[in-house]
Parts: C-alpha cells; structure tokens; sequence
C-alpha cells in the first residue's frame, strides 16, 4: 500500500469519521455473528451462542477505542473532541477561567512585553530597507582599549577609497538653541550631517527635501530639516512649513524639508544641518571627531569590508604614525555603534526574560493547582475512562488541550495587552527612566514576529505546565487501585507537599507585595509631606549650557575662555532677570534644593564625632552655591557667617554645613571652626595629599539635599571661574510656571546659544521621583491583586476538594454529636497551618527587608510593625474567608447523604 | 496443565507475537478478521486462543505501518465483510520478523537448555 493511499485512508477516517466509524461496528457485528453462527452449530441455544461468542471476543467498546488509538491521525479527531470538551469546561467553571486568564494573561503580557523590549536592544533592526546592510566605522584605539569615533581627515580617506562600504557619511551630534518667531529658546538634538546621510536610510522627506551635496559646500545658503515631532509641536504642523526661518543658536538657517514621523536618524535627532567641516582647515590630529556610517557594496560582506577597511587602517598608520599607529578601523553594523553591548551582557540581558519565565511558571502552577483540584472532582470519569481502555496518553493529552484553551484564550488577550502595555512602557516608562531622553529611532512598540512566536510558545508552555503536571499526578500511580476507592467515596487523590509549598509561597507573597507597596506609598507621603524649609513655590529653576563655539569663527576656541564667555553671560543675564518686575531674586548652585546632591564620604579633623554604626564612615551631600544663595531662596545662615564674596575670588577652602550635618556629624555640637574633608565619593580624590581640608565657617538650615528625609551636607562657594553654577533659581513674584516662556525668551535675548534645560518650580523638583514611586505602586498593586486572587482561588479549591473527599466522614461524624467546632478544627487544621506558615514567612521577609535596605536609624518604626501584625490578621483572616463557604457545606452535610455517597 | 493454562499463553507473548501470527496467516490469502482469527485457532491446533477482539486493533496498526491493506467484498454466502490482504512491504516484514522470532526462540531455548 503505498503512502498516498494510507493517507487517503487517514484522512478519510478523519473527515467521514461517521462512515468509518460505521464500517467498524460492520465489521465487529459480522466477527460476533459468525462466531455466533458457529456456536449454534455446535447445538447452543440461540441465547447461550450469542453470550459465549462475546465473552470469545471481549470488550467491545474496548477494542473500538483501541482500533481508534490505533489509526494513523487518531490523535487530531481525538485533540479536536479535547479541545471542544475544553471550551465546554471554560464555561461550566467560570472561576476558574476568569481566574486562571487572567492569572495566566498577565503572566504572557509581561512575558512577551519584555521580550520585544529586550529582543530589540539586543537585536536591534533599522527600520529601512535593506537596514541590515547599514554599517557604521568607528577606530579601535588599541592604546586606551576603546572604541572611539573617526577623525575628520579618516572620513575623507575612506569616503575617497573604500570600494565595499557605499553612501559613506557622517555626523556630528550637537545640541541647539531652537529659536522660533515667539523668541523662545529650546534646546533641542541637531544632527550635522552630510547628505548622503538621507540617501543611506531610503527615507523620502515628507515635504520638501533633504539636504544636498551642495547644502554642504562653504558658501551655501544655511539650510536646516526638521523632524514631525518639532514640526507639530514647535510649528502646529503648518502646512507652509517650507521656507520659514528658525534660529539654531547663533545661525539663521531656512526650512527646506521635514521629515516623516518616526525618523530619527542616526539616533534620536530631530533636526538636521548639512555637516561643513572641511578637514584641510585641521591639522591631522586636531580634527573634529565624527561618527562615519554607510552601506555595504551589493554583495560585498561585513567581512569582506572589513578586511579592506583593515588594509586602508594598516597603511594609514604606517603613513601616519604620529597619531594613528595605535588606531585600527572597524567596520560593524550600524545599530551597535550607538549601543554597543559585549557579548557578556547581551547574554546577561537576554537571561532576563528567564525571570519572566520563572514567573510564568509560579502562575501556572498555581493554574495547574486549581486545574488538580478541579480534575480530582472528575476522578471518577478518569477511571472509568481509563477501565474503558482509555492510554494514560489520552487522559494527558485530554487535560492538555483543556488547559491549552483556557491558556489560548490567555495568550490572545495576552497579545493584545503587551501590543498596548510596549507602547505605554515605551513612552512612559523608558522615558521616566531616561529622565526625558529620546530611545534610539529603531526602537519601536509593536511586536515583531518572533514576539508573536514566543507567545505562542509561553501558550504551549503555560499549558504543559496548567494541564500536564496536574494530569500526570492524577493518572500517576495505582489508577486501579483508586477505582475502588473513589466507589467507596473516600479520597482517593491528595495534595501533596508540592502544593502546599506553593500555598505558603503564594500566601507568603500575598503579605509581601502590598507590604512593599504601603512602605513605598509611605516613602512617597513622606517625601510630599517633607518641608521645603524655603518657599519654594515661587522660584523657578533651569539647568544651563552654552554652545562650546565663539562666536566669532575665528575667535578664541581655548576651554578657559570658554568658561569666561559662559561666566560673561551669567551675568548679563542675571542683570537682564533684574530689571524685569516680577523677578525678586536670582542666584546660581551647581545643585538645588530636594535634588539628590551626592554621598560622599567625609572625616573631621581631630575625630570625636557621633560614633558611627557602619564601617563606611559618615556620608553627606554637597553643593556649590553662590554667596548669594541663602538669601535668595529668602532664608539666612543660622550661626557663623555666610560666604562673602571675597571667598569666592580668594577661592579660600571654606563650607557651610547644615543643621543635619550638626547633629548626625557633630552630634548637635558647634561646628564653626572645624575642619572637614572628603574620604571618598565624587567631592574626594585619590591621592592623599590631594584631600584638603576645608574650614567650616557657618551653619545653614536644611533645604534638602535628597528628595526625602534630610541628609547632612557641605555647600561651598562656587569657584571664581564660574565652574560648577549650572543652575540659574529665580524668584518670582507671581505663578513661576507662568514666568518660564518669559525667561526662555529673556535667555536667548542675552545669548542665543544659552541653553536652558529642564525648567520647573522648585517646588516640583522631586515630582518626576513621585512619578517613579506612583509608577512602582502600580505595578505592585497590579501584582499583588493577580497574586491574591490567584492564591484566593487556590485556598478555595482545595478547601472544596478536601470537604467533597470527606464529605462522608463529617457526616457520620456529626451524625455521632461531635463537637461541630472540633469537626472543623481536625478538616481545616492543615489549611490553617499553611495560612499561618505563609503569613509568618511574608511577616518576616518584610522585616528583614524593612530593616536591611534601610539606613541606620531608619529601620521599621513603631506604626510600620503596627501596620505589618494588622495586615498579617487581615490576610490571615481573609484566608480564612475561603474556607468559609466549604466548611458551610461541610456542616450541613446530611447523615443519609454522607452514606448515600456509598 | 490445566487446559486453561495450556490454553492462555501470557498476556505480553501474545501482543509481541500477535502481529506477526496475523501475517503469516494472511500470507496465503486474503481473509476477513472472523477468518483471521479460525486461522490462528486452526494453525496453533487450538493451543493459542486469542482473546478475539485484541485482533482488531492489531489489523490497525498493521494497515497503519503499510504491511497489510483492506477493502470491503462480499463473502461466499454474499456477506458484506472487511478482507484483509498483505501488501509487499508486509511480505517482506513477515520474512524478517519470522527470522528474528526464530532467532530469539533459538537464543531463549539455548539459555534454558544450558542452565
């Protein structure tokens, strides 16, 4: 017979299911018939032939199953019977589908969610054709054991010479002024690009153009492209966009294409100039540094390109000893120039999805407990399907596709929440953690294909472990030994020490999480409610910096008269602020209040401080202010003196501390006149002669050197040269939100090139680290909620499975006038042990977590243990609310019906 | 020997030997299971009595490893009746099947004699 026919044959027995299935009752009346026939022959009476010739020929229903087992594709009629069977069961137990969905949906969407997130930085994709073939060249500086970028003069060589790598281009990342009509300043990411920059991504401009070659010749006339995003919100997407003017800094430059949403080449750039950097005006050596990037020649490998790349590098270096004989080019995909990971941590990232796994797991097993206990109430049709000939293969396979609708069903809704929950942690998350910063372009919020797989496969996996492991226990050991038992109505099955590790865990985390979640709530309160000890809503603060270029072309490139021209404008533009009527003040710190200001380690002079109770010494944070700060943010030096503006000229070595400093350093005693310095931390260097010592000359009020509780720290006067000021606080008579456009507009008056970043009140400065802790809340309510209703769930099943195993023995014993209270104490004291095991173990990983993560002196105070034994009696009792409605059922049980089960 | 004994081998020798029983019995012509089952009877002079159902799963596995075929014709007394025949693939495994159970009852018999 050969193979097409079996496979008719298959498949006939899979789509006429009916007619075969008549045929075998045909062909096994006909076996009994002639058997009969011959039993008559031997004289038998009809009755009698007809008897013997069955008990000849045995089961029958037996052997049908067993022909069907044995037909090539009998396992997909038999999958399709399982999976209607499985459907049929989502709705007659709608606990356990709401529960175990939702269980095994949150489970997948954090799954797959982080899989695309990881997938994509560790396998990043441009997104354009042929994105693979994009390369960057960067040099592998063999002195320093670092990549870094190419020089200017490189870039020219090898846009001359190299044959494998096409398009070559380049840029220079740079950050501008963006001035418009309004006069308003912001700084914004600018790509100096050369134009095949454009041509490399095949990305059309959605109006206009990009730039050209010519854009780039010295005389042309300054042309700029910007991105949508600056498009919409900086111009309301005017559809006469084209030929406007903006100001990039100090250059005038006309709009001459915009480009689609989305592109963000080469990293997160939303502008774009043409790059004018000629490298005969730089000594070889001297020359600006750019990223190099280009496409491979058709056909051409990366090796292959490398290995010409490595030809140009060799003669370079014999030509040009000087500066490249430590330097090889490379030549690399694109991508992991900008995010190069080494081998080790791409492994070390990707092993994070096995934590999710591991989570998945937990939730699962929990599935499979409830699925245990739901099969052990239908053990008696197991066993009976089992006698009827039924392969312990079959019974899995059966319970396998009825956990893998349920995880199906899951693992849609599980799609659909993580193609929503990666756009969300892609604009929320990732952009709270970046503190504002753009991901690279590639970086999207779909889902890739291979996402798409993976989901499939925690599917299959959620539904091996929901489905299989209960189903393997259950037809494990002594099937037929069970047969008389589940008759006799006793229990047949038990749950074993499995299940009730994973109830004390399950329990134990039900404490824990929304624990964690109230100390974090409280941790947040306590930094809202934490005292400014200034007023801090009416100043304003923004972060400055200014373009390193002159402003003269030919003028004065040196780093100090850079930080002459930055001090310069400083000033004028504190005295422009002045003259407005609605500034009261301004002053400048390298850091303002309720930012976290360092931690560093520091020594007294002469010891006697408060003894410490760890090893690394006393830590406190630090700031450069200027004389003027104190009295600006409307608040004087409590004892000694302020700085004068003599210190910060004779760059005299003095601090002022703050009370905290006082009493957790001094122990509450008189500082002035005490030395202090920096042992280790960002204040301190390494070398021992190195550490000055600085006078203490003055104690100030605590106006928070962390978004929290006070901390100890050392101001000192910001150096004469104006280093270290970054950020500008005014005071401001009215709404300070209202004051910003105003200062924007002012600060590009005074200078074009003065960027000012982050602007806010300063009574908002700790709102983004609110937004972090409400973000965490979230997400551990959201947990802790999956974690409870999962371990709810479970307490309930197996609280029913035990009170049905016993159903008989209660009865006949409060048949006998047992002590109801007792009867109930001897079913539940199992249960119970397992609650209270959980909820000690929570108890007590709390407490250590509350009193190891925290600093000393900061360990779990009088209300928090109050707050833990409260919520342990909550959970304990709430537990218990699941072995209420059993237990009910248990007590009501009727005599006659406890022996009826017999 | 009680003739129970005599006439119920165990259990496990039945289903390994049972498949190949069915060949041989079919190698001469093609026969329905009813005949089948008169032929092992018939062959092993009544020594082997097969629990008759179990031959019917063994027909299905067999036509699923392509060694037999079936098809529906009527009997002598114009009875509609499933017959069974042997494909060439099933000629050749009854030839190796039949040499390695000599060579096994060999080996056995070998190990029983000498110890």
């Amino acid at each position: 017979m050969g193979w097409t026919k079996r496979w008719k044959k298959r498949l006939r027995a899979l789509v006429h299911k009916d007619a075969v299935e008549r045929e075998l009752d045909e062909e096994l009346a006909f076996h009994l018939e002639m058997a009969t026939r011959e039993k008559l022959r031997a004289g038998m009476t009809a009755e009698e032939a007809r008897r013997q010739a069955r008990i000849e020929f045995g089961g029958v229903e037996r052997f049908k199953e067993e022909v069907r087992d044995a037909r090539g594709l009998a396992w997909v009629s038999g999958m399709s019977l399982d999976f209607r069977l499985g459907a049929r069961m989502l709705v007659k137990y709608p606990g356990l589908t709401l529960v175990g969905t939702l269980a095994i949906t949150f489970a997948i969407w954090i799954g797959i969610g982080t899989f695309e997130f990881l997938s994509q930085v560790v396998f990043p994709t441009l997104p354009f054709e042929q994105g693979g073939r994009v390369v960057a060249i960067r040099s592998w500086d063999a002195e320093r054991s670092r990549m870094r970028a190419a020089g200017l003069h490189d870039f020219a060589a090898w846009r001359g010479e190299l044959r494998s790598v096409r398009e070559l281009g380049a840029y220079r990342a740079v950050e501008r002024n963006l001035i418009t009509g309004d006069g308003r300043g912001e700084p914004i990411g600018v790509a100096e690009i050369t134009a095949s920059g454009f041509g490399v991504t095949r990305v059309p401009a959605l109006l206009g153009r990009t730039l050209t070659a010519e854009d780039e010749a010295p005389g042309a006339p300054p042309v700029v492209v910007i991105g949508h995003d600056v498009w919409q919100r900086r111009f309301a997407g005017d559809p006469g966009m084209l030929g406007r003017t903006v100001l990039l800094g100090r250059q005038r430059a006309t709009v001459v294409g915009v480009m689609p949403e989305g592109f963000g080449f080469p990293v997160a750039q939303n502008v774009w100039t043409p790059l004018r950097l000629d490298p005969l005006g730089y000594a070889r050596g001297e020359e600006p540094r750019v990223e190099v990037f280009g496409r491979l020649a058709p056909g051409v490998s990366l090796d292959e390109a490398q290995a010409e790349l490595a030809a140009l590098g060799r003669r370079t270096s014999a030509d040009f000893a000087a500066t490249h004989r430590h330097l090889r080019p490379r030549v690399m995909p694109y991508a992991r120039s900008v995010l190069s990971l080494p081998l080790g941590l791409s492994v070390g990232i990707l092993s994070l999805n096995g934590f999710v796994i591991i989570l998945l797991v937990l939730v699962c097993g929990n599935v499979a407990l409830l699925m245990f206990a739901r099969a052990a109430t239908r053990e008696g049709e197991i066993v009976v399907r089992s006698a009827l000939g039924a392969s312990r293969r079959r019974i899995v396979a059966q319970m396998f596709a009825e956990a893998l609708v349920l995880s199906a069903l899951a693992g849609v809704a599980g799609l659909a929440a993580a193609s929503f929950g990666l756009r969300w942690a892609m604009d929320s998350l990732i952009a709270e953690l970046m503190d504002g910063a753009r991901l690279p372009f590639w970086f999207h919020s779909s889902l890739s294909p291979a996402s798409i797989v993976y989901a499939i496969v925690l599917t299959v996996l959620a539904a091996l472990i929901a489905g299989v492991v209960p189903a393997l226990k259950m037809t494990g050991t002594g099937l037929q030994g069970r047969l008389r038992e589940s008759g006799a109505g006793g229990g047949g099955l038990r749950f074993g020490g499995l299940w009730t590790a994973v109830i004390v865990t399950q329990v134990a985390v039900t404490v824990v999480f929304p624990l964690i979640t109230y100390f974090v709530q409280k941790d947040a309160r306590q930094i809202e409610a934490q005292k400014d000890g200034f007023a801090a809503g009416q100043y304003l603060a923004a972060r400055l910096e200014m373009d390193r270029e002159p402003p003269d072309p030919a003028g004065d490139t040196t780093r100090a008269a850079y930080l002459a021209r930055i001090e310069d404008t400083r000033a004028r533009l504190e005295r422009r602020l002045l003259e407005e009527p609605t500034v009261a003040g301004v002053t400048f710190a390298s850091n303002i209040p309720r930012r976290y200001h360092g931690w560093n380690q520091i020594e007294m002079d002469g010891g006697a401080v408060v003894p410490l109770d760890t090893a690394r010494g006393h830590r406190v944070g630090a700031a450069h202010i200027a004389p003027d700060y104190f009295e600006v943010l409307g608040r004087r030096v409590l004892s000694g003196r302020g700085f004068y503006s003599s210190d910060v000229e004779s760059g005299a070595r003095v601090v002022i501390v703050n009370e905290r400093f006082v009493d957790v350093v001094l122990g509450g005693k008189n500082p002035v006149g005490r030395r202090v310095r920096y042992v280790a931390g960002e204040g301190a260097a390494s070398e021992e002669k190195e550490r000055p010592w600085y006078e203490i000359v003055g104690v100030a009020p605590d106006l928070g050197m962390t978004s929290g509780y006070g901390v100890g720290g050392l101001y000192h006067p910001v150096p004469a040269d104006g280093l270290h000021a970054d950020y500008l606080v005014v005071g401001v008579r009215g709404e300070p939100e209202e004051f910003a456009p105003a200062l924007q507009r002012l600060a590009a008056g005074v200078d074009p090139t003065l960027r000012l970043h982050d602007i806010l009140p300063l009574d908002e400065v700790e709102a983004s680290e609110l937004e972090f802790y409400a973000f965490w809340i979230r997400i551990t309510a959201l947990l802790t909620l999956v974690v409870l209703v999962l371990s709810w769930a479970g307490i309930y099943a197996v609280m029913s499975f035990t009170v049905s195993r016993r159903t008989r023995e209660i009865g006949i014993r409060v048949a006998m006038g047992a002590d109801a209270r007792r009867v109930v104490f001897a079913i539940f004291r199992r249960p119970l042990t397992q609650v209270a095991l959980g909820v000690t173990a929570g108890a007590a990983v709390i407490l250590l977590l509350r009193t190891g993560l925290s600093d000393p002196g900061h360990g779990p105070s009088a209300d928090e243990v109050a707050a833990l034994i409260g919520y342990a009696a909550v959970m304990f009792a709430v537990c218990l609310l699941a072995c209420v409605v059993p237990t009910r059922r248990a007590l009501g049980v009727e005599v006659t019906e406890a022996l009826r089960v017999e | 020997m009680s003739p129970a004994e005599r006439r119920t081998p165990p259990h496990e020798v039945v289903r390994g030997t049972l498949d190949l029983l069915i060949l041989k019995a079919l190698s001469l012509e093609a026969m329905h299971g009813w005949a089948i089952s008169q032929r092992l009877e018939q062959l092993s002079d009544e020594a082997l009595q097969v629990g008759q159902g179990s031959l019917y799963p063994a027909l299905q596995r067999l036509e699923e490893k392509g060694w037999i075929d079936s098809e529906w014709r009527s009997t002598d007394q114009n009875r509609r009746a499933k017959y069974y025949e042997l494909t060439p693939a099933g000629r050749r495994a009854l030839g190796a099947e039949s040499e390695q159970w000599r060579r096994y009852v060999e080996m056995v018999d070998l190990i029983l004699r000498t110890t």
